[in-house]
């Protein structure tokens, strides 16, 4: 029989096609204005891709905003519980999942059956999310997508003490006036970040093997100091970590069907 | 003649005192100089009363910059400045909110006016003139205009987000969706008012209740904070922005004197 999941983030959805076990196809498309409107765009263009329609789905599983909203959806599951399972399949071995997306940060303990054993999320701070690295950026004069890279070249990471990220924006500034080369605070903006995010995984517990998910994810400057901090190495996945939401959602909707 | 300084994140202000009565006062706001704003404001100050420097025995500084004024003779908390201030000039009050510019800060005084307990938020732009001031921005209006259009609101907007960053976004995606700007300004009002209120439920609320700070001229969060608390705030006897250093000046007398 042939599943699907379907996720709906803030920023992205994404569809998954699944059948005995394996993924036939996958989707990752911008939102549209309705979380019903995102989820058949990304489900009806994998379906298309594979020459597939809604009839050749026996069951599926919609999560994340909205998720009761989706009218092919058979079920629906908490984003953390599809989250969990579809980075346990993926690494079978992975016990900790962080996701630092643009608006929250979420840090999830799986069991070795791919449930979800503790879970934390912010969501109500901006520090510690991809939009403090978005403000902060902006501050020092860099794209978002530079702060990585650019930190790399520092002779050290300079201290912002500040934790709102509106603070950290005059903080910034004060630090360029004073003649601060850009490659440091790019560093110590994302030791920030870093800290940040070790503070919430902290809460969970860290436990090997750990992952590391979300927008914020592709900053190596981030990731390589909460290696460093969290003294771990983060797992590669085999399939952009993007889809695992809706990955869960398909293994949950494989588990769901009737037979 | 006593002389206190506050200086703050966003402003310093200075008060000179003889006896009980207020001399003259000055408030500088700065944006990059903060040391410089504390000597103008002292020199502006001593200017109107037309005082010359010795005049003044004793000076003291408050604020988060206490330990930067040059002309200081000491430092003093922000806690006791405030208390000293209030039982001179509002001994009925018990409740003091202190709503700053970058920082919030809730103190208790016993009957007698004994500082109890006092807690402060100096991490968080939530619910400090910052914040007005990024809402300000993201509606294109002057800081001035938001306090009193708060008023002319008929159906305030929810600004779920405590966080400013987030409730940022949440007032823009209004503004596009051309929500009038009173609701606009009233829901940041009340956002700033749960704010402080959530604050100061950290401490007992015991009336009379006051607030003190550059965010306490804005009659619009003073009516949200009202709502919220369920109190009449008291009126107060002087600018609610010179407290603090009207306090530090009656510290300065009292180290004097010992």
């Amino acid at each position: 029989m042939i599943v699907a999941g379907c996720d709906v983030g803030s920023l992205t959805a994404e569809a998954v096609l699944l059948e005995n076990g394996t993924i036939l196809g996958s989707e990752i498309m911008l939102v549209r204005p309705t979380a019903e409107q995102s989820a058949r765009d990304v489900m009806e263009k994998v379906l298309d891709r594979l020459s597939l329609s809604y009839d050749d789905i026996g069951f599926a599983v919609a999560t994340g905003y909205g998720r009761e909203t989706i009218p092919f959806a058979n079920a629906n599951l908490s984003e953390i519980s599809c989250h969990a399972k579809g980075a346990h399949f993926l690494v079978p071995g992975i016990r900790t999942v962080i996701d630092v997306g643009g608006q929250d940060c979420k840090a999830i303990r799986v069991g070795s059956d791919g449930g979800v054993e503790n879970f934390v999320m912010n969501d109500k701070c901006a520090a510690g999310t991809g939009r403090s690295l978005e403000l902060n950026s902006e501050a020092l004069g860099v794209q978002v997508s530079e702060l990585g890279p650019i930190s790399l070249e520092a002779k050290e990471a300079i201290v912002i003490t500040s934790q709102c990220s509106i603070f950290t924006e005059l903080e910034i500034m004060h630090l360029l006036m004073e003649g601060r080369r850009t490659a440091d605070v790019a560093a110590g903006i994302n030791q920030a970040m870093a800290r940040r995010v070790k503070m919430l995984a902290g809460r969970v517990g860290i436990k090997n093997d750990v992952g590391i998910t979300g927008g914020v994810s592709k900053n190596v400057g981030v990731v390589k100091m909460l290696e460093e901090m969290l003294n771990v190495e983060f797992v590669g996945f085999p399939e952009d970590p993007q889809i695992m939401g809706a990955l869960g959602a398909a293994l949950f909707a494989a588990e769901k069907a009737p037979q | 003649m006593y002389a206190g300084c506050d200086l703050g994140a966003v402003t310093a202000r200075v008060v000179i005192i003889e006896d009980d009565a207020i001399v003259s006062s000055e408030t500088m706001p700065y944006k990059k100089l903060p040391v410089q704003a504390a000597v103008e404001a002292f020199e502006r100050a001593l200017a109107k009363a037309d005082l010359s420097r010795d005049r003044i025995d004793y000076c003291v500084a408050t604020g988060f910059g206490k330990k930067a004024v040059p002309y200081a003779d000491a430092d003093s908390a922000e806690v006791v400045c405030l208390n000293r201030a209030f039982r001179l000039l509002n001994a009925n009050v018990r409740t003091v909110i202190d709503a700053g510019g970058q920082s919030m800060r809730a103190i208790n005084f016993s009957q007698k006016g004994k500082v109890l307990d006092s807690t402060v938020n100096e991490k968080c732009a939530a619910g400090t003139g910052k914040f007005i001031e990024v809402m300000a921005k993201a509606l294109e209006l002057p800081i001035e205009e938001v306090s009193a259009l708060a008023f002319e609101s008929k159906d305030p907007v929810a600004i779920t987000s405590q966080c400013g960053v987030f409730a940022e976004s949440e007032v823009i995606t209004y503004v596009n969706e051309g929500r009038d700007r009173a609701d606009i300004v009233a829901g940041i009002a009340r956002s700033v008012a749960a704010k402080v209120s959530s604050l100061v439920r950290r401490i007992s609320l015991e009336e009379e209740v006051a607030m003190v700070g550059g965010v306490a001229l804005n009659a619009g969060v003073r009516r949200y904070v009202e709502e919220e608390l369920g109190v009449k705030l008291a009126d107060l006897e002087a600018d609610p922005q010179v407290y603090g250093a009207l306090g530090a000046a009656l510290v300065a007398r009292e180290k004097h004197g010992a």
